[in-house]
Formats: structure tokens, sequence, C-alpha cells
């Protein structure tokens, strides 16, 4: 019996100084490539007569966090034609990713909507496929999915006369539920901006 | 140097403990046959005593007969332990192996008609220890039948207890209003150590493997240690018994229409003279579950989980070991997931989720893949007069989270966790010293967690090591009529953190806690039929690693933990990019104080129980409102993690009445307020009050052996101290003219008001046959459309329907 006790307690023992020992500062996790977070939106507006590209940025650098992002405002020249690019980017703190060709790759996921207000554009018409029931509205996609259904990244406007307004973009993500019926009310916005925009 | 100050301790409690068994041996009944069992036999299902039943130490003439009051005393016994068989006519006569150190035997005898086995109830039956605190117990019938569902739900059946659920799935007890970190649950006898930090973590316990659960109403922190604010839940494996002569088990299967789910379970366990063996798995296969008008796609579930036992007597020492398992997929409904505020306010006005498809077993993201992994080897040793208790456990949790991502990153846990934690305790329960009998018991715990790579994202929280040490003493003492209890503890826990911020540079930390608690009791009987136990202890528990280090969205909120933001000159809080520290801005334990008062009358064929409790916590941590964040996906409220001083207070209660053998009614009713103190405001998410009758029916008809029904209804009031609304258009409108509602006005909100009330009828039928139980139960039979206010998902869908579970139960 009191072999029995002594065993155990050398047993305990040992195992509590086992366990003391193993006791040490923990290790960081290992760096992660952040593929969540968009945190700049590049307009780029390239005349098609030819002439320099205009830019126009949305960066807010920390991403996530509370800090203001800075938003250029849009400023495009009367009755011309211009083709937009859009492109996506993580550069919070060190970062440098492109998300933009993720969203191509994935294009059957995704869709790009546009909103904008008054008589901004004489090409696409109207205001924009942005709300339910607005899906098939003017937009002049440039590019399709491998279904055949417009994506967005690639478009083509031609602007009005002197004027000014706001323009929405928003990207949605929609994993087998993009179809040709479907609207910007289906699926998760990734981006949902609003640019203020003046046609000189 | 804690080490050093630990291990010192460790040998002091040990020789402490060990010294004193060799200067006792005065009452060795081996040498003078002065040893003595007695005990109580009673009908296992009225409670009534037996008299002239028959109790006899097995292999020997020694046998006596119960007097009138069922009492029996077997004398001049040269051996403390024994077999002994008790039997009486009419009555299942058994065997069960007893010794000396449980004084107080009740032997519950099952009629011939009977599917219950008899049972056994040896000392007392308080899982705590403690008598002024108050315990409610599920087990037996009660449980069996509730078994299949998640742990939370089952917890539910509980008054005092509500549920926080994300869907169906994922469902987290909430004691008195408190829930997470602020319930401790002791599995298998284990703290159970998970990623509790979460509102959608659940605990990671299949309820299918319990024999019978226990709620501890008070904050028992003084015996368990840090987390146990709001109460305890006990939940214990079916104990292995000695000498059952043959093999005994059960086999269920049970199956539901809502969600097309089969659940199928088995326990086998077998008991020799010195040795003991129990086995158990069980199953669950669920599809996607329906409310009454449309189905929640992708809310299929997965579980599967074993346990294995062993058990070895000798003398005076019992060693128990065991070992369990579940895994678990659960799928969280598809229509939850949005990208930002128009998304949510889409779904809010929606008549159903987008994205309803037709019933399916598929689960896709979001969804959660968790798993548990419990070795526990537990025993005590019995001196003449005195105790020892000890028990080492060893816990693996893995929880992987999967969101709907882009492209590859679906196959990629946006969460990847692995935790592994040691505790060691040892408990001993000294002689009793003038009157005084208490415990004195060391628990140390050792904590590793661990973000796996992998999950193209940076980790939502830290690494981190965590190293505790408690100990306590409890004491009581009879005081007059009164049973009084004194306890005290202390606690020093040490953390090294390790993670990475939003630009992936690396922090460090190191944290220490500590906390004194204490409490003090009283356990009074009033007269013959009449009971009150009072309790008041305290509490405590250091911030989570999500009050310290949240950052950045999840789901559709942004949080900011304690460390992670600042106040701007305007008072605003702000998040930072840098990780702050214990130095720049101190974070204090949360304390609890509660108070719990149960007053319990019974007589013959009533009984009535009122729970009274007032919990005041100082330093709540809770997230509040701050402001309005502009990012990519558009604007978004931001909340920040912050301390308040806070009050919760109420009332449970149950009546329960026998008009005949044959029908019983049961009222049960609870009540609970909290409030903000600090800032005289309401928390978001406090359960509604409830009120209940149930009406049952037993007798023996159609043929079977037994036969019960009973006809449940609940109503859930509406949470009429819900905070402030405000929709998403009116924080659109502000946005869009350069107002900000939240830095105006602290106060909590929310986006929609609280849902209404609703009424809810349960039926239940279950008969026996021989060894068989079977079960009929139509749940929520009115197909009654309702939200819950604690669901974290009543923002996009409404409850399940109707259910009808149809179970078989054979038991040998």
């Amino acid at each position: 019996m009191t072999i029995l006790k002594s065993n155990y307690l050398a047993l305990l023992l040992l195992v509590t100084i086992g366990f003391m020992s193993s006791c040490s500062d923990d290790d960081a996790p290992e760096a992660e490539n952040e593929e969540e977070v968009i945190n700049e939106v590049t307009l780029t507006f390239t005349p098609a007569a030819g002439g320099s590209p205009l830019s126009f940025t949305y960066n807010d650098p920390d991403g996530e966090g509370t800090a203001a992002p800075e938003q250029d405002d849009i400023v495009l020249p009367a009755n011309t034609i211009y083709s937009m690019s859009i492109t996506f980017k993580n550069t919070v703190g060190t970062s440098n990713e492109d998300i933009t060709e993720e969203v191509e790759e994935e294009g059957h996921e995704h869709q790009i909507f546009f909103g904008w207000t008054g008589a901004l554009f004489s090409s696409p018409t109207g205001l924009g496929n942005i709300g339910a029931g607005n899906q098939d509205n003017p937009v002049n996609y440039q590019d399709t999915d491998t279904e055949g259904l417009p994506i967005g990244l690639e478009t083509v406007w031609e602007t009005a006369e002197a004027t000014s307004g706001t323009f929405r973009i928003m990207l949605k993500h929609q994993p087998d539920i993009k179809t040709a019926t479907s609207s910007s009310d289906d699926g998760e916005s990734d981006i949902d901006l609003l640019w203020n925009i003046e046609i000189q | 140097m804690t080490i050093r100050v630990f291990t010192f301790l460790i040998f002091e409690v040990l020789l402490f403990s060990t010294c004193p068994a060799f200067t006792q041996g005065k009452r060795d009944c081996n040498t003078d046959c002065s040893c003595t069992i007695s005990g109580l036999v009673v009908d296992a299902s009225t409670q009534e005593p037996i008299p002239y039943a028959t109790v006899q130490i097995k292999n020997s003439e020694k046998g006596v007969m119960t007097n009138e009051a069922g009492e029996f005393q077997i004398k001049e016994l040269c051996e403390k332990e024994y077999d002994i068989s008790i039997s009486h006519l009419g009555y299942k006569s058994f065997v069960h192996h007893h010794d000396i150190y449980h004084p107080d035997l009740i032997v519950k005898l099952a009629t011939n008609d009977m599917i219950l086995e008899s049972i056994v109830i040896e000392g007392s039956t308080i899982e705590t220890g403690l008598e002024s605190l108050t315990e409610s117990n599920l087990s037996g019938k009660e449980l069996e039948s509730i078994k299949t569902e998640s742990l939370g739900d089952v917890l539910s059946n509980i008054t005092g207890v509500s549920t926080l659920k994300t869907g169906q799935n994922v469902v987290k007890p909430i004691i008195h209003g408190l829930h997470g970190n602020r319930v401790l649950i002791i599995n298998n006898g284990v703290r159970h150590e998970g990623q509790g930090w979460g509102q959608e973590h659940a605990p990671e316990i299949d309820a299918a493997m319990a024999d019978n659960i226990a709620l501890v109403k008070g904050a028992a922190a003084v015996k368990y240690g840090p987390d146990a604010m709001g109460g305890v839940i006990i939940i214990n494996p079916p104990k292995m018994e000695l000498s059952t002569g043959h093999l005994h088990g059960t086999a269920g299967v049970t199956a539901a229409s809502n969600g097309r789910s089969v659940n199928a379970d088995l326990l086998l366990q077998q008991g020799y003279r010195n040795f003991a063996w129990m086995g158990q798995v069980s199953g669950l296969y669920q599809g996607d579950l329906r409310t009454p008008d449309y189905m929640l796609t992708n809310t299929g579930a997965r579980e599967l989980s074993y346990m294995f036992g062993a058990r070895f007597h000798h003398k005076q020492l019992d060693l128990n070991l065991l070992y369990s398992h579940v895994q678990q997929t659960l799928g969280i409904l598809r229509g939850s997931v949005v990208g930002n505020l128009e998304d949510l306010d889409i779904a809010l006005k929606a008549d159903e989720p987008y994205f309803t498809r037709d019933f399916s077993y598929d689960i896709n993201n979001p969804r959660q893949e968790v798993s548990h992994d419990q070795i526990r080897l537990k025993g005590h040793y019995n001196f003449n007069d005195h105790q020892l208790d000890f028990q080492y456990g060893f816990q693996a949790n893995t929880r992987q989270e999967y969101d709907v991502r882009r492209g590859n990153n679906n196959d990629r846990p946006a969460i990847d966790l692995e935790l592994f934690t040691h505790t060691l305790d040892l408990d001993w329960k000294h002689a009793p010293i003038s009157d005084w009998s208490g415990t004195i018991g060391v628990q140390w715990l050792y904590q590793d967690n661990n973000n796996i790579p992998g999950t193209n994202t940076i980790p939502f929280v830290p690494n981190y090591n965590n190293n505790r040490f408690g100990l306590y003493i409890t004491e009581s003492r009879p005081v007059g009529n009164l049973e009084f209890e004194v306890g005290v503890r202390y606690d020093y826990q040490s953390n090294s953190v390790a993670g990475r911020d939003a630009d992936n540079n690396v922090y460090r930390q190191d944290l220490n806690y500590q906390s004194v608690t204490g409490l003090v009791g009283i356990n009074t009987v009033l007269g013959k039929n009449t009971s009150f136990r009072s309790n008041f202890g305290t509490a405590w528990r250091p911030p989570n690693i999500a009050e310290l280090y949240s950052y950045g969205k999840h789901e559709f909120t942004i949080d900011f933990g304690l460390w992670r933001h600042t106040t701007n000159e305007f008072g605003t809080p702000q998040s930072i990019s840098d990780v702050l520290d214990q130095d720049k801005k101190p974070v204090d334990n949360e304390l609890g104080f509660k108070w719990v008062n149960t007053f319990n009358h019974t007589l013959k064929g009533r009984s009535l129980e009122i729970t009274a409790h007032v919990n005041y916590l100082k330093g709540y941590l809770y997230s509040k409102p701050a402001g309005i964040a502009a990012t990519v996906r558009g604007p978004f409220p931001y909340y920040v993690f912050d301390q308040t001083d806070a009050i919760f207070f109420g009332l449970d209660a149950s009546y329960i009445l026998q008009h005949s053998s044959l029908w019983e009614s049961r009222v049960q009713g609870t009540y609970l307020q909290a409030r903000d103190i600090s800032n005289d405001d309401v928390f978001v998410g406090i359960p509604a009050n409830k009120i209940g009758y149930k009406l049952s029916f037993m007798k023996p008809v159609f043929g079977l052996d037994q036969f019960s029904a009973a006809l449940e209804t609940n109503y859930t009031f509406r949470q009429y101290l819900a905070p402030r609304v405000i929709t998403v258009a009116e924080i659109n409108e502000a946005n869009l003219n350069g107002e900000d509602l939240f830095s105006e006005d602290k106060s909590s909100f929310d986006f929609l008001p609280a849902p209404n009330g609703y009424l809810l009828m349960n039926l239940n039928l279950q008969g026996t046959l021989n060894q068989f139980v079977f079960g009929v139960q139509f749940k929520n039979l009115l197909n009654a459309s309702y939200r819950d206010y604690t669901n974290r998902l009543r923002y996009f869908a409404d409850e399940t329907g109707f259910n009808m579970v149809i179970s078989a139960r054979y038991k040998f």
C-alpha cells in the first residue's frame, strides 16, 4: 500500500516537472498573405482616340481600421469616349497584393455594377444597373466570364456635356449565384464606393 | 519564479496530505471488526421507503432486513469493502460494490416491470461538495428524451438557462444572462477548454455522451477557478459500476423529420470485482432544416463522438481512465453572409433568406469543422478518515472555420486554431477538525494555442501560452440547524502572447493576472419540508484574447479590441495599427459578486422552488458601438471593447403539482434584468423572460408496460429592455449628411427591434415494452413562425418549424 502510494506520488511529480519545463514563450504565427482585404481601387480612363490615361484612386491606408480613406474626385473632359479599367489591391502596411487578377479568374463568381446620377454620359444611357430589376439596364461591358456573362473590369463610357454628379461602383461576389438574371442585390458586396464626378 | 512557488506548494500539499496517513489507523476495523455499513432503500419511482428488503453481504452469512423506514445497518464487519446484494419481492434485485468511505448510501430499487435499472447513490449528491450552492440536475428519463439535441439546447431545459445561437447548430448556454467565457463547463471532471472567446464558438461536447448534467447557479469560482461568473455546468459520463454481473448497455436510434436527420448511439459497460470498463459511440447525420415557410440552406450537421473508459479498484485506491473524442461539421445558414450594410439591409427586408435552395444534405461554406479530444486520469485514495483526489486531463481542441471567399480560398479555413490544454487537480478532503470539515486543493493549467498557417488571411487572434496556478480551501460546519460554509481561493495566471498586426508585423506581450475569490454560504432546513440555501460568492476572469486583440471585420461588424484602439481628442475611439499593452492601457480583471438564494418547499405531491439571484460585475467586458468606419465596402458601424459595471438580477421559479397518480402539472418561469450601471444603459442580446406549463400523464395503457404523454406550452416574451434601434437607412442617411449617430450618443443599438413574443407547443409520447423504449416527439406543434432574440441569425431567418422526432431505445 505504501509502495503504491509513493510510486504514484513520484509519477505525479515527474509529470509535473515534465510539463513545467515545456512552458516557454510562444512563437508568433507565420506571416500570411492577406487575400481578403481590398483597400485600394483605381479607375483608369483611357481615351479611345489616344492620349494619356486618367487615373482616380480610392485608398484606405489602414484597410479595415477607422482612419479616413483618401479618394480622388473623377474629372473627365466632355464628349469623349473612354475605355475604363478597374484594379483592386491590398496595400495595407507592407502588403502589395493585386487582387484584380483573382477577380478576373473567378469571373463567373463576380460582377461589377455601376450607377450614376443625371446626364453624365451619352453612352450608356440611363442611370446604371444597380438595384433589383435593373440588371438589364445599359452598361457597356467589354469583358465576359466563361459563361459569356459580363464582369465589368473593362467597360466603355462616353461622357456627355459638362455637368457633375456621383458615380458608384459595386463589386459583387456571387458564387453559384451569378446568372443572366442575377442583380446587384444578390451575393455579397466586396466593394461599394461612391465617387464625386465632374464632366468638364 | 512562479514555477518554484508552485512546486513548493505541490510538495507542501502532498506532504501535508500524506503525513496524517501514518498517524491515523484509529478506526482500523481489520483488527477489531468495528466497521458498519448503513443505508436507506427506496422505490426508484415513488421515492417511498421499502420496508423488509433483504440486504446481504455476498458470499457470507451476514444480512439484515430494512426497517419500516427503509433503513438498514450491518454491524461488526471486519473489512472495509463488500459486494452487497439488495432484494425485495417485486423489485429487481441487484449487487453493489460498497465501501465504508461512503456513509450515506441510498439504494433506489426499480420494480420488475420497469425498464430502469436499480441505482445507488453514495454520499453527497451535490456535485460541488458545497451545500449552499443551488444546483439543478438533468438525468435519467428527462435527459434521455432530449440528449440528441445540441448541448446548449439540452441545458435550456433547466430554468435559468437560455441559449445564444448562431443558427441551429452552434448553440452556447447562457446562465442568468452570462455566456461564453463567463460560464464554466466541467466535462468528465475536466474544465472544458476550447476557443470560448467567440460568440459563434459553441462548446465541443456531445450531450449524447452524458449520463447526467448538473447546473450550479452560483459563482463557484472558489472550487473551479476563473470563468465561473455565471455558474458552472457539470457533465458526467456514465458511472462505471463494479460487479455488474453481466454486460449492460443501451442502443438507441432517433430520426427527425426536420433536417431529415438520423442519430444513433450505443453504450456498453461491464464491471468485475476490481475492474470495470465502458465504451460509447454516437453519431448524427443531418441535412438542411426548415422554417414553416422556407428551407434554411446549408444548415446540415455531422457529428461523431466516442468514449472509452476503464476503472481499476484496489482496496483504498480507485483509478478511473477516460478517453473521449468529439468531431463536428456544422453548417451555417448561407443566407447569413453579407458584405456590407446594404447587403444586411436587403437581408433584413427579404421575405426569405437569399440563396434558399431545395433540401440537401450538403454542407458548404460557411461551415465549422471542430474536434475535441480529452484524456483524463482520475483517482482517489481513501485513508481512514480523509481522502485524496487527483486528476490529470489533457485536451486537444481544433477549430477550422470556412467562410465564403474568393476562388481557392474557399478550400482554406479563414480561422484555423489548435489548442492543447493540460490540467492537474489535487483535492484533499481532510478529517474533521472540531466540527469543521473541508477540502484543500491545488489546480494547475497549462495551455498552448496556435494558429495553423495557410489561411491566407492575417490571424484573427494571436498565439499564446497560458500558465495558471490556483490554490483553494473550503470549509463547512454545522451551526445550530444551519450548515455554514466558507471558502477562499487564489489564482495566478501568466500568458505569453505573440501575434501579427494588420501590417503583418509581429507583436509580443507577457501578461500576468491574479485574483483572490471567496464564498460564504448557508444551507438550512426549516421544518420537515422546507429548505433554504443562500450563497454569496465572488468570481473573476481575465480578459480574453478577442476582447484585447480583435481587429477588423468579422461577419457584419467591425470590432476593435481594448488594445487595438485609442480615443481621439473628440472622445471618439479610433483604431490604431500598433498594439497597446498593460502599461499604456491597463485592463482589469472582470470581477463578479453573485448572491443566490433558493427556497424549496416540498410536501406530498407539491413542490415549489424559487431562486433569486443578483450578480454585480465590476469591469464587465462588452462591445459597444463607437462610430462609423468608411471602408472599401462602404460605411460600417464599428464596435470597440470596453469595460463597465453591470448588474444582472432575476428569479427562477418552478412549481410541480401531482393531481393524482396519473396526472402532473409543472409551471416554471424565469425573469431576468441586466443593466449597464456606469452608462445607465441596457445590453444587447439579454435573454427574454419565459413562462411555461407542462401537463404530464403516466399510465400503462395500450398493452404497454408504461406509457407517458406530456404536453408542454412555453411562452417567451418580447425583450422589452432592448436598446435603441437604428436602421441601416438611418445610418446611411446620417453618413451622407456627414453626421455620426454613434459619437453623439454612445448608447448601444440594434439594427432591428427585439422580435415579438412567441408561443411554442411540444408534445412528447413515450412507451416502454419489455426492454424497449419508444418515443414520438412533436416539436413546435403549431408550426409557429418566430424569431429568437438571442439567435444571432435572427436578422436573416425564422427559427425552425414543426419537427417530428421518432426514437427507439433498447436497454440490456
